[in-house]
């Protein structure tokens, strides 16, 4: 793999993506009706979580020290490190299916990173969506609690965002990729999607066991909690914080040897 | 109504269930964490408010309320739309329909293995371990049969709402977002993320006139009243009957004009 | 002709779960397992030189699949040696890819949304296709087939015939060494068939590139393959020529007689008068597969006049369809 990868470089397999990208949307767009209805659908989940996060804190006023504008900011993190998992590697949910009836077996011939190639086949527009939700979200919460603005801030914004969506990807990728083991592993993928609803809160709310599962075996506190410290409260940044680029690469890298090495062991169920 | 064959598709229903070892292990300990991150997350929602009780909930009964919320969920959660859906997009629907069993039904009890094996395998288990955890506070008495008899009626109304959703899919294609519409709005209009006693007072109106409340509320409200009054029972059960009876019809009716639609125009 | 393909005793096994029946068995499954293992491919070897066609024949579950998808490098043998000019596929997959082309008669490998002609321009990226060479194939596709009404239809709405053709034609686009077919021809009708046949037939002659076809169609084997390999239950069975084949079964030729109203029945008639050949029948014809070391031709059908009216006759040289059929019940001695 190395050796293709060294051949074949960045720009080879970002051609190929734009090219396979810009012909998926045109054909998207001649189904039009779907796309306003996943949109919808889309909307529909985004305001969904805005109005339970509303109802609670209508009740309550604080969770464990956290504002109302400082959870928000929180929600609005996770909602914008959530869409690149979305818009690029929504075929892992289809995964299962590819694997279960042998047709996994048609993405194993091309002379191409496999990985790359069938996630290449699904851009999932619907993401903007929330990603332009998200980012509301972000900018009303800012507005309201008075933090500065600046070119340095949005640096450490944007580098923060991406790692959080590392994590994701990773835990999707992990997640996905069981299913060249398990079965059914419908049910893993989603666990995961399940928990990443629950990224949004602070990771002190659990006991210390806990705290440590949720960022070192299941790091669902990368997912919005330590990046969004750096911004949030700049005076105690732990060091995970400072750590969680690197960190999210690593987690990264790891999700992709298990989803390759669960494809070459794969050995195509139907005949 | 031959019982016997509907029965058969449950039992093979379970038999499948029990085919992946491996899945369910993972469900297993998938729904230990999250009754973790549920218990975390509230007690800490708890110790930030000024009082222990919170519109009329302790933490103990939003704690049961969430967790057995969920844990319905889990257990009624068919995949419906899905499988109405793709069966349309494959052509599959055809032989589905040729089958000497009507389509609603022979759906509802091909499911209904799992139905089984979810109540033994989560629902039993979560229940227990809440009601050890929290020492006991689910209160055990009658309100265990109206619960029981709440949830039947739970089970054939979010079918009907299911069902009636995966017609939908005989005019798009877009499952995805079809789906998604009726799950959020299920999930929150139901009580099931948040309790229904939270919510604001018109709104709090309004979904009491809705059929979602019917789904998750009635019988977790009945099962946390350790001493109901007959009247509040007869009420909770009464409205859920009729919304039983009415989401039947509209599904129904729904899916006989579609399909007579879809037959006349060869979709 | 310098060799493409060279594998020596190749051995593929696999664990398989052995599930207990009913209910009961189930439950005992949650708790202890039982495995087995099955040798999928055994002790295989063979070598194909460059431009042949084979047929890679076996009844279903022989191997067949399992061996080319160690061909293709997807699978990893349990034991043996496989090199695909010159590379070990498994070990460098992707290597090996660029050198081969692969259509499943069911999966479409293109993209389902995009017209052919962009499903073409991306894979001319993939493969890093020339212009010059992309161009050339496009204008001999054109010169082989009707393309033009395919290229700008989306893969979805193509029918199965368009769709195996349209696979067919991205297989050999960027001038793969080799091209593996997998039930091409399979679910298409009569004419379609034809012009797949023609279309595989003048893409080997032009390129010179190899083709191994697995295939239940011997109407495919027929109009393509000299060559034809045999596996079954793993281990194989026969690597030679059709006419060669037939020459063991010299003795055997075909009745073929007509009676009249409902052949199924009249030939369950005759399956019972003659148990020692084998009786099949079409629309139709009622056919009689006879070994002459046992009987005469002309005797058999002296007896079968006897007991039905025989309308019409032919007699035929031993077909492929029943060497193959032969061979798949019987082995080869």
């Amino acid at each position: 793999m190395k050796t293709t990868m060294k051949r074949k470089g960045l720009i080879f397999y970002l051609r190929i993506y734009g090219k396979i990208l810009a012909q998926d949307l045109k054909s998207k767009m001649s189904y039009r009706a779907d796309f306003i209805i996943s949109t919808i659908g889309m909307i529909f989940t985004n305001i969904a979580g805005f109005v339970s996060f509303w109802i609670l804190f209508r009740n309550f006023s604080s969770i464990n020290g956290w504002g109302y504008y400082e959870m928000l900011f929180l929600y609005g993190f996770s909602l914008v490190s959530l869409t690149p998992v979305q818009c690029f590697f929504d075929n892992n949910w289809s995964l299962r299916q590819y694997v279960y009836s042998g047709d996994f077996i048609k993405y194993c011939f091309r002379p191409i990173n496999l990985f790359f190639y069938f996630q290449s086949e699904v851009f999932d527009i619907k993401g903007l969506g929330q990603l332009a939700f998200g980012i509301g979200t972000i900018a009303y919460s800012w507005a309201n609690m008075d933090l500065p603005f600046d070119a340095l801030m949005l640096l450490k914004l944007i580098v923060f965002m991406l790692t959080a969506s590392l994590i994701m990807i990773s835990l999707q990728n992990a997640a996905a990729a069981t299913c060249f083991w398990i079965q059914n592993s419908f049910y893993v993928l989603d666990l995961v999607f399940r928990f990443k609803d629950y990224a949004k809160y602070p990771v002190t709310i659990f006991s210390p066991v806990f705290r440590f599962i949720f960022t070192f075996v299941f790091p669902i506190a990368f997912i919005a909690y330590y990046p969004s410290l750096v911004i949030l409260r700049p005076d105690e940044v732990p060091i995970l914080s400072w750590l969680s680029p690197v960190i999210g690469v690593i987690f990264f890298f790891i999700s992709y040897k298990i989803w390759m090495y669960g494809a070459t062991k794969y050995s195509g169920t139907g005949s | 109504m031959n019982l016997r064959k509907y029965l058969t598709l449950t039992r093979a229903g379970i038999i499948e269930s029990l085919q992946f070892r491996l899945s369910f292990l993972v469900m297993v300990i998938g729904n230990i964490l999250y009754l973790i991150v549920v218990y975390f997350l509230w007690k800490a929602i708890y110790d930030s408010a000024e009082t222990d009780i919170v519109n009329g909930m302790t933490f103990t009964d939003t704690l049961i309320y969430i967790v057995l919320a969920s844990a319905l969920f889990s257990f009624m959660e068919m995949y419906i739309v899905w499988e109405i859906g793709r069966s349309i997009q494959s052509g599959k629907i055809v032989l589905d329909l040729l089958k000497p069993m009507d389509y609603r039904r022979y759906l509802f009890w091909s499911y209904s293995g799992t139905f089984v094996s979810q109540f033994f395998l989560t629902f039993m288990p979560t229940f227990i371990a809440v009601s050890i955890a929290t020492g006991g506070a689910i209160p055990l008495g009658m309100n265990l049969l109206y619960f029981a008899v709440s949830v039947v009626m739970s089970v054939s109304i979010n079918y009907s709402i299911d069902f009636f959703t995966g017609t939908i899919c005989l005019y798009t294609e877009s499952i995805w977002g079809i789906n998604i519409m009726k799950q959020v709005i299920v999930l929150l209009l139901s009580g099931a993320t948040i309790p229904l006693a939270f919510f604001p007072e018109p709104l709090k109106t309004i979904m009491y006139y809705l059929p979602f409340q019917s789904i998750y509320n009635a019988p977790l409200s009945l099962l946390l009243d350790g001493n109901p009054e007959p009247q509040k029972v007869l009420i909770t059960l009464g409205t859920q009957l009729l919304w039983c009876i009415v989401m039947l019809v509209i599904s129904r009716v729904f899916w006989k004009i579609s399909l007579r639609q879809i037959t006349v125009n060869g979709g | 002709m310098p060799e493409i393909i060279e594998i020596k005793n190749i051995t593929k096994e696999f664990k398989v779960l052995n599930r207990r029946e009913g209910l009961k068995g189930s439950l005992k499954d949650l708790f202890s397992r039982d495995y087995k293992i099955v040798r999928a491919v055994d002790n295989v070897s063979l070598s194909i030189g460059q431009g042949e066609i084979v047929g890679y024949l076996g009844p279903n579950g022989a191997g067949k699949s399992t061996t080319i998808k160690m061909m293709t490098g997807v699978l990893e043998p349990t034991s043996g040696e496989i090199l695909v000019d010159g590379n070990i596929p498994y070990r460098n997959r992707t290597k090996n890819a660029q050198n081969i082309g692969v259509v499943f008669g069911q999966r479409s490998q293109l993209w389902w949304a995009l017209p052919l002609v962009e499903s073409f321009k991306i894979l001319k990226d993939i493969y890093r296709i020339p212009d010059e060479n992309y161009n050339g194939m496009i204008e001999l596709y054109r010169s082989l087939v009707d393309i033009d009404p395919l290229l700008h239809k989306p893969v979805r709405q193509m029918s199965l015939g368009q769709r195996t053709l349209s696979d067919i034609l991205a297989a050999f686009l960027h001038d793969p060494k080799i091209v593996f077919l997998d039930e091409p021809t399979i679910g298409l009708d009569v004419s379609m068939k034809a012009k797949i046949r023609t279309l595989i037939h003048a893409l080997n002659k032009e390129k010179k590139t190899t083709v191994i076809l697995t295939t239940h169609d011997m109407g495919d084997v027929d109009a393509l393959c000299h060559r034809i390999i045999i596996i079954d239950k793993g281990k194989m069975l026969y690597d030679n020529d059709i006419e060669h084949l037939k020459g063991f079964f010299g003795s055997y030729r075909t009745l073929k007689i007509r009676v009249g109203e409902d052949p199924e029945k009249q030939a369950e008639k005759i399956r019972a008068e003659l148990p020692e050949f084998s009786v099949s029948a079409d629309d139709e014809w009622i056919s009689v597969l006879v070994d002459e070391e046992k009987a005469k031709v002309i005797d058999v059908l002296g007896q079968l006049q006897k007991t039905h009216n025989i309308r019409d006759m032919q007699l035929e040289e031993i077909s492929t369809e029943e060497v193959i059929k032969k061979i798949y019940e019987e082995g080869v001695q």
